[in-house]
């Protein structure tokens, strides 16, 4: 891979909601990622592990209570105003119920050119051929163009969902579980229309997922978020046999894979996971690790680098990081 | 033979069309069966007919459904209250929705128990707490003390398989029951459903689309299109064997560790 273009960064990125009692929820601890251009970075974890608030910050949608968001060279973290709104047409986000996405009352082109329109890079006049021409991009006949969102099924809907996104040619796209709402056979139309698309356009991808096995497919890295923190960040080939953190392991464990062996039993880790508001000193993790030392209930561990774009938040490999040296 | 669905129809409303065709379906104690298939597909009309649950209208209109050598569809009202919850028994993919929301685990739990079996309420309550902590949960005491909002999406369902099981039925009916949950959540309710037939020989029929679930919980699989049965057999012949082009397809949709990477 030749030089790689950096879009996106989030630095030392935290985000608490206040709670009742004086105590604080909180969402993401200490983030760092990096985004390039043309590649996809997925966001793995279960309900509640703080990725759609991730998410949202990079969206402008909400702002960190520490920490930088650095696009295209901009802090992005605390735009205001004409400068946000500008900001906007550099990212762009497809949803994850298309139903829901948009307003009822709107014909698709519409919906398509309302972007267009509003950052002034066309005319009234020009609303029906660029609308086909977008339906077209995402392989939907240019008559869907006339229609309302509930003359459409979800799969089409979704389709007219990235094409929205990509109307004003945004550096970054964001896809919050963009495909878990439709059947396999859709997702998998779906997810080869966004790859397509991707090297089309040459747009970075930030793509939110909790099944593992899609993840290992379609991205290019792939975080691990749990409780907050990210516990390991690996290139997606890795996946299935690199993985190091426990949690990722616990995640592999528990996928249901056809290509599995059925007389085995699944593996999964028994307990629940803790409540965001009193998160344990030490590493979240260490309720459900079973490896869990002395150490851990201590330190939270930081994200070391194992190799090259493989780095792991996990006190089992700083021991052995350490007595190698 | 514990189930026999023999080729029925169900149609809805006046839609002359049935939404569901000729299925049939036998399965004998102990035996687990998937039905999968998209959205729209009819594999919960299926199951729910077998429960005499259809909402607005719906009626099996041509076969029958013969449970333990009687058929169900003459059932009336009294009979059915006797046969739900005791023979044969239904998880539904959000078990919080079937819950009470403003009332307390306990008093829901211990009135269901009642219903079904001349107690005191001393005894349901200890039945419910034993039930509770066979599923797993921690401290049963408190789970009965609680509001359904103050449990996660994994207790809550298994809340609904502890009472969906405490009569021990012959036949459980499960509507998409990890369908809500996070990968390592489901992994622990689809290891508990497959100890209950270890467990208490209960027979299954699993109605998911998540196939890789299917797969591994079901003796005998059904995919089911458009209100049809495309295909039925064992794993093997499902996941490698088929012959449907649908099947076929459905099962490349799914995405594994192993497979082909887009990028």
């Amino acid at each position: 891979m030749s030089e790689r273009e950096l879009v996106l960064s989030v630095k030392n990125v935290t985000r608490r909601f206040p709670a009742s009692g004086g105590r604080f929820l909180l969402a993401n601890n200490n983030i760092n990622l990096e985004l390039y251009r043309g590649e996809t970075l997925c966001i793995v974890g279960e309900s509640g592990c703080g990725k759609s608030t991730l998410m949202r910050m990079l969206l402008s949608l909400d702002t960190p209570s520490e920490g930088e968001i650095i696009c295209l060279g901009q802090n992005i973290a605390h735009l205001k105003g004409e400068a946000l709104r500008q900001h906007r047409r550099h990212i762009q986000m497809v949803f994850q119920d298309p139903a829901h996405a948009f307003n009822p009352k709107m014909k698709i082109k519409d919906i398509l050119c309302e972007p267009l329109l509003n950052f002034g890079m066309i005319k009234k006049s020009e609303v029906d051929t660029r609308a086909r021409q977008l339906l077209e991009m995402v392989e939907l006949p240019g008559d869907f163009a006339d229609r309302y969102p509930h003359n459409m099924s979800g799969g089409q809907r979704q389709r007219v969902g990235i094409a929205r996104a990509l109307a004003i040619e945004p550096d970054i796209v964001m896809c919050d579980e963009a495909t878990s709402a439709l059947d396999v056979s859709v997702q998998k139309t779906i997810i080869e229309l966004l790859v397509k698309l991707q090297k089309e356009h040459n747009i970075a991808i930030g793509f939110i997922c909790h099944d593992i096995a899609l993840v290992s497919q379609m991205s290019h890295r792939a975080a691990v978020m749990y409780l907050g923190n990210i516990v390991e960040i690996l290139p997606s080939d890795r996946i299935k046999d690199g993985a190091m953190h426990p949690y990722t392991k616990a995640l592999l464990g528990a996928i249901f894979d056809l290509n599995m062996d059925f007389s085995k039993k699944i593996d999964s880790i028994e307990s629940e996971i803790p409540s965001p508001l009193d998160v344990p000193v030490g590493c979240p993790f260490q309720d459900r690790c079973d490896q869990c030392m002395e150490i851990c209930k201590k330190e939270n561990p930081q994200l070391i680098k194992m190799a090259d774009g493989h780095e792991v938040a996990c006190h089992l490999y700083t021991q052995t990081r350490k007595e190698d040296k | 033979m514990l189930l026999d669905i023999k080729d029925i129809s169900i149609t809805y409303g006046k839609n002359p069309k049935p939404t569901v065709e000729h299925v049939s379906l036998s399965m004998n104690e102990g035996d687990i069966v998937s039905i999968v298939g998209e959205s729209g597909s009819g594999k919960t009309t299926v199951i729910r007919a077998v429960l005499g649950l259809l909402p607005g209208g719906g009626k099996v209109s041509e076969g029958d459904i013969v449970f333990n050598g009687t058929s169900l569809l003459s059932y009336d009202v009294k009979q059915w209250q006797s046969l739900r919850g005791s023979q044969i028994s239904m998880i539904f993919q959000d078990s919080g929705a079937m819950i009470n929301p403003i009332r307390k685990i306990g008093g829901q739990y211990v009135d269901y128990i009642r219903l079904h079996k001349e107690c005191t309420k001393q005894e349901a309550w200890d039945m419910a707490c034993d039930m509770l902590t066979r599923m797993r949960l921690p401290s049963a005491d408190n789970v009965m003390d609680s509001y359904p909002f103050q449990l996660s999406g994994g207790m809550r369902q298994r809340v609904g398989i502890a009472m969906a099981m405490t009569f021990n039925p012959k036949l459980l009916l499960a509507d998409e029951p990890t369908s809500a949950l996070d990968v390592t959540t489901q992994a622990q309710i689809v290891r508990q459903m497959m100890e209950l037939r270890d467990e208490f020989g209960t027979a299954i029929i699993i109605v998911t689309h998540n196939i890789g679930v299917a797969a591994y919980m079901g003796d005998k699989i059904i995919v089911m299109q458009h209100g049809k049965v495309v295909d039925s057999g064992d794993r093997d012949h499902i996941l490698h064997h088929s012959q449907d082009p649908y099947t076929r397809n459905l099962m490349n949709s799914v995405p594994t560790l192993e497979g082909l990477r887009y990028v």
